[in-house]
């Protein structure tokens, strides 16, 4: 009879995880056990599109820089409202930042939570070129040639002069697991086409380097790994002053609350020695939903709040960061950035233009 | 053949009594048996890590029983091509609670990756209820680190593990399925470590032992992805 009531619980048990796992969207039941997408196989996607694109990531500034300033977000989680992502976006041109990161779980997996991200980043991507994306009208270039600069760029340099249509929202992302969960590497690769790469900002004599890991399955995988030891990513040698780290997975947890898992043990230490190795900066790390700032060892590790609606339904005024970055040797400063946006009501998205299908 | 036949039925009645007297002791893993207090064990562990590579290593094991309740034991592991060395000291309490076994232990452990010049001091308390067919591990960890002149202590993190067997824990042979967030030599946060192992005891005294451990990357919301892969196999001997 007791062995009876324990199978009987046991089974219960058995059925109520099931049901919990398969009716949530926002977990794949099979991949607890398997992930049926492989770090790996993003990592060397990635490196296809890297070796032919790397190099036109790079930023050449002008000599007239003096500082530069980008924005970093993470876990924006879109559903059907990209509308915090927009709003960083925005505050960005406003303020003449010249890039933005994002540490991953950028969209909830589902086909139309990526097409209203993708039609929110077009919006984006015509406010930013009309803002900074000129065409260059001077005594080699007439106005049929069709050919367009951003004036922050050195002249001269590749990436300074190119057609309107290959001039794209500066948007810098990492996967998170999130953006890959129900086969969403497809979605993702389509809309950000890689998740491991790297760029370099050339201001003065001196690079910065950013570095871009692939995590979203708490690894960064045997062959990715591999890659970084053969430098894989580094296009040429350059004199590097300040390196910057963005990657999904947390490494530090805030507190003792916070369940996100992280990497397991010899991965941690490697990864922290690797960064250490590269002299990074600052790291930053997303997943956790939970602001962290520390030292370990000579880098700083930043660890970021989500900016998404349900952690924040009103907002706050430090969901994403700024930071500053010096053409003199002093350490880049880090501050703060409120998002205030509210979710929009399905009418407000449809009259937006955006997908609400299964809303 | 009167004599034979009392002879027989004396000698199958003590054997009968004998038979029900040790199925009285409680005889699973880890477990007093009434009478050996020293137990050993030595094992071989190998497997692949996509960070160390092919990893090959042993682990040595001394317990003592004071008696059934109370128990130390201490251990050492070697990872030679991981560079990882460790040793760990445990006392534990077991307690008999109606037909659950409950055992509440408190353990330190010590790990040196050489590679990453780190050294993990880890606190564990834990309690595991053992009944004829499963067990179900609950605790809490406290795992600092230091490496390049510093170090960091973790938040406490939750201990879990939960193993069923096809056979009763007093049973000679058995094989298990497993899960659980720790082995015998790191303690995890959440990340799972599934497993199955076995065991085959050959008389009161020598027992064989095995288990094959697939540590993922990954788990919860995250997809699982390959991390480590292992086998162990090992012999624990048992005397008074």
């Amino acid at each position: 009879m007791k062995k009876s009531i324990s199978y009987i619980l046991m089974a219960t048990a058995l059925l109520a995880a099931s049901g919990l796992f398969s009716s949530c969207e926002k977990v794949s039941p099979q991949g607890v056990l398997l992930g049926n997408t492989s770090v790996d196989d993003r990592v060397r996607q990635s490196l296809i599109y890297y070796s032919y694109h790397g190099a036109d990531l790079d930023w050449d500034l002008t000599d007239s820089i003096e500082e530069y300033s980008f924005l970093v977000g993470s876990d924006s989680h879109v559903t059907f409202d990209p509308g915090r992502l927009y709003e960083m976006i925005e505050i960005g041109i406003e303020n003449d930042d010249l890039f933005y990161c994002h540490l991953g779980d950028i969209v909830d997996t589902k086909p139309e939570y990526y097409s209203n991200t993708q039609f929110a980043l077009y919006d984006a991507t015509r406010t930013w070129k009309a803002k900074y994306i000129k065409p260059l009208i001077d005594e080699y270039h007439t106005a049929d040639d069709g050919m367009y600069f951003d004036k922050r760029i050195t002249p001269s340099t590749k990436n300074y002069l190119k057609p309107w249509d290959d001039w794209n929202l500066p948007f810098y992302p990492v996967v998170g697991n999130h953006d890959i969960t129900h086969n969403g590497w497809s979605l993702f690769c389509d809309q950000f086409k890689t998740s491991f790469y790297e760029f370099t900002v050339k201001m003065g004599d001196e690079y910065d380097r950013f570095i871009f890991l692939d995590s979203a399955n708490g690894t960064l995988g045997k062959y990715q790994i591999e890659k970084i030891e053969e430098n894989a990513l580094q296009h040429d040698n350059k004199k590097i002053r300040h390196t910057f780290t963005f990657t999904h997975t947390n490494i530090f947890r805030p507190s003792l609350n916070e369940f996100a898992s992280t990497y397991c043990r010899e991965e941690l230490y490697y990864i922290l020695d690797k960064l250490a190795d590269w002299k990074t900066t600052i790291a930053f790390w997303g997943h956790v939903h939970a602001w962290d700032d520390r030292n370990f060892g000579d880098v700083r590790h930043i660890t970021m709040p989500s900016m998404n609606f349900v952690d924040h339904p009103n907002g706050g005024d430090d969901l994403i960061v700024r930071v500053t970055v010096y053409k003199d040797n002093r350490e880049p400063k880090v501050e703060p950035v409120g998002l205030y946006c509210k979710e929009r009501s399905r009418q407000e998205l449809i009259s937006a233009g955006y997908n609400v299908s299964t809303y | 053949m009167i004599k034979t036949l009392k002879r027989l039925t004396v000698t199958l009645m003590l054997a009968v009594t004998t038979g029900t007297a040790l199925a009285q002791y409680y005889s699973g893993e880890h477990t007093f048996d009434g009478e050996n207090k020293h137990e050993a064990s030595v094992s071989l562990t190998t497997g692949k890590n996509i960070i160390t590579g092919p990893c090959i290593g042993n682990t040595v094991h001394y317990k003592h029983y004071f008696n059934d309740h109370w128990s130390v034991d201490g251990g050492a592991n070697l990872q030679y091509t991981k560079g990882l060395y460790g040793f760990k000291a445990k006392g534990e309490y077991h307690l008999k609670i109606r037909s659950f076994h409950m055992f509440a232990s408190g353990e330190y452990m010590f790990n040196h990756y050489h590679e990453y010049n780190t050294n993990e001091n880890i606190g564990n308390m834990s309690v595991r209820f053992e009944r004829g067919y499963w067990d179900i591990t609950l605790g809490g960890s406290l795992i600092n680190y230091s490496m390049m002149g510093d170090h960091y202590t973790e938040p406490l993190t939750l201990t879990f593990g939960a193993h069923a067997t096809l056979r009763p824990r007093t049973h000679e042979w058995n094989v298990g399925l497993l899960f659980r967030n720790y082995d015998d030599f790191y303690y995890e946060n959440w990340n799972i470590n599934w497993g199955l192992d076995f065991y085959y005891k050959f008389n009161p005294r020598w027992k064989m032992f095995g288990e094959f451990n697939i540590r993922p990357a990954g788990s919860m919301s995250q997809l699982a992805s390959k991390y480590e892969t292992t086998g162990k196999i090992g012999l624990i001997y048992r005397w008074k």
